[in-house]
């Protein structure tokens, strides 16, 4: 410890009791502190994605990209079936895949948040760790399960049941619909069990003090204070699931391939990165949408740590 | 438009938490709740544990049947230069970014603890590499880099990735941690005269350093497994997932889940020791609160 000399307390103390609400203001300028990092994002977030949505008015030939002010990109989005089928058809699948996590996780996040103790605190562990458990590693172990030589075939010839390997259990949308579940499912049941892990068992024990019967607490307590992790949960999967790329390139063959695969191909196969900006920006523009009417439910920084306000 | 709330407030009231009460009426709803629970975590582990299985068997196809136990794709995947190769760039890349962005996280954080205008938009800044889709994160810095004449390599533009994919979440961590720890110790050191770098380096962090750990670890288990935007940006660089990718897609390789159960159990044990530091984290503040009052 550095000795304090008495006669600096004074000239130090002066100027920082001059705060509203009384306290001592925090340390630093925020100026200094916000600057690194917002320059950060102002440079390696922001510009970029501004760049794009210029580009997305550009024209790609085979020589290259150029500057233009064209809305043709758009137009062939929109326009083009293919493209619009897509987007529709990943729409679906992403709808399918928050309403199916909603329906698994929640009986799970219940239970849960009734645990106490060492189990809970194993059964929650055991819900974390999947989660930390790379995505593409998560869609892959579909293929040594559902492929030719994957699991259920060969349990189910062993057991006599079949001959031959059955082929279409892979490389279709409902295989792509099982991966996206499997992978983005945590999304779903954690939110919704920190919500649930929030209320305040008080008002479950007044509820069925008044009378009521255990389905009507459920439905009348229980469902409306779990509504901002479920809300959560459904924005993060269903954001998840419409820029898949690695579940539906993986598992989903010609028929089961998605929007991200559409916009990844622009830059990876066919170097059109006009055309693959204003794909890129469409969804993006989705996205923001969709987040702009759930705001009005839920505030942004609360669907990514889970609903927390109510 | 989009309201947002400071946060604080609720984060804070977190911590208060109420004496946990059993209920119990319903037994045959939680027998059925048990089994549930029983075959979603089979569905959640299962197919994990089968590739932990296939990781050890005798055979040149990724599948079944299973024909015999062998260590030899543990062996083909760490006799591998590529590979080895792809796992230093993983470790070193995920290091360097962990460490960008704690740093700036709580710097961004303790910018946070100040009322200043338009705070709500710089939260949306901070939230912008989250918001946006994986893909589009990966492609917006392929277009940038490639028109600004950076050539994609590691530690430029996977780096810059992995900083930008990092960076929201060390924030939406750190910044609980310093909001819900009692300010009465750094009013006392303001008031006897300690400058602000000392009380952030001798009151600040020691009291908020596990939860900084924990920020560090998660951060390097994100960087580690980060796959989507890295693909488009990594080069002739690879780092470990789209190693693996390549192995899937170019062939389906005999080593595939050896070298999963590696990155597993690499990026689980980092997050493990992140968890214990966080419990370490809730503890001290529990602590902290507990003698202030």
């Amino acid at each position: 410890m550095t000795a304090v000399t008495p006669d600096r307390i004074p000239a130090k103390t002066k100027h920082r009791r001059s705060i509203k609400d009384g306290g001592v203001k925090p340390i630093g300028r925020p100026i200094w502190l916000l600057s690194p990092g917002v320059l950060w994002l102002l440079l390696f977030g922001l510009a970029p994605l501004a760049f794009m949505l210029m580009m997305s008015f550009w024209t790609s030939t085979i020589f290259g990209t150029k500057p233009d002010f064209s809305f043709d990109n758009y137009a062939r989005v929109l326009v083009t079936e293919l493209y619009r089928d897509q987007l529709f058809k990943t729409l679906r699948i992403a709808f399918m895949t928050t309403a199916m996590t909603v329906v698994i996780s929640y009986p799970v996040a219940y239970l849960l948040s009734r645990l106490h103790g060492m189990q809970k605190a194993l059964f929650v562990l055991m819900m974390f760790l999947p989660f930390w458990t790379s995505y593409v590693i998560r869609a892959f172990v579909w293929l040594p399960i559902l492929g030719r030589n994957g699991a259920i075939n060969n349990a189910l010839q062993a057991l006599g049941i079949i001959d031959t390997p059955i082929d279409w259990l892979l490389f279709n949308e409902g295989a792509v619909f099982l991966g996206l579940v499997y992978v983005y499912t945590l999304f779903m049941t954690l939110p919704i069990y920190l919500s649930l892990e929030k209320i305040d068992p008080a008002l479950v024990e007044a509820a069925t003090d008044l009378g009521a019967r255990p389905a009507s607490v459920f439905r009348r307590v229980i469902l409306p204070l779990s509504w901002p992790g479920v809300l959560s949960g459904c924005i993060m999967v269903f954001l998840l699931s419409i820029s898949a790329f690695v579940t539906p390139q993986l598992l989903g063959g010609p028929s089961g391939i998605m929007y991200g695969n559409v916009i990844a191909s622009q830059f990876l196969a066919n170097n059109n990165w006009a055309f693959g900006s204003a794909l890129s920006i469409t969804l993006v523009a989705i996205v923001v949408l969709l987040l702009l009417v759930s705001s009005r439910w839920i505030g942004l920084q609360h669907v990514f740590t889970g609903g927390r306000n109510s | 438009m989009v309201s947002i709330t400071a946060g604080q407030e609720n984060i804070a009231k977190r911590s208060a938490r109420k004496p946990a009460r059993s209920h119990r009426p319903y037994s045959g709803y939680r027998t059925a709740l048990w089994i549930y629970a029983g075959a979603f975590y089979t569905f959640l582990y299962g197919p994990l544990l089968m590739i932990v299985l296939l990781s050890f068997n005798n055979s040149e196809i990724v599948g079944f049947p299973f024909q015999g136990f062998t260590t030899r794709w543990y062996d083909v995947v760490f006799a591998s230069p590529a590979l080895l190769k792809a796992l230093g760039n993983s470790v070193g890349v995920g290091i360097l970014a962990a460490a960008i962005a704690t740093t700036l996280a709580l710097s961004l954080a303790m910018g946070f603890r100040h009322q200043f205008r338009g705070k709500s938009i710089v939260l949306y800044l901070i939230l912008v590499p989250i918001i946006i889709p994986g893909i589009i994160g990966g492609i917006v810095l392929l277009i940038f880099f490639g028109f600004s004449g950076v050539r994609s390599s590691l530690w430029t533009t996977v780096l810059v990735a992995h900083v930008n994919w990092v960076l929201p979440f060390a924030f939406l961590t750190l910044f609980p941690r310093l909001h819900g720890f009692d300010r009465a110790l750094e009013e006392a050191a303001m008031d006897l005269g300690a400058r602000p770098w000392e009380i952030f380096t001798r009151i600040v962090f020691p009291i908020i350093r596990p939860g900084v750990i924990a920020t560090a670890l998660f951060s390097f288990s994100l960087s580690f497994d980060e796959f989507i935007r890295t693909i488009f940006v990594s080069g002739f660089d690879r780092t470990i997932p789209v190693q693996f990718w390549g192995l899937i897609v170019d062939e389906l390789a005999p080593e595939l889940p050896a070298m999963a159960v590696l990155i597993i159990v690499i990026s689980i044990f980092s997050s493990l020791v992140g968890f214990y530091f966080m419990w370490r984290a809730s503890r001290s503040a529990a602590t902290y609160a507990r003698k202030a009052s």
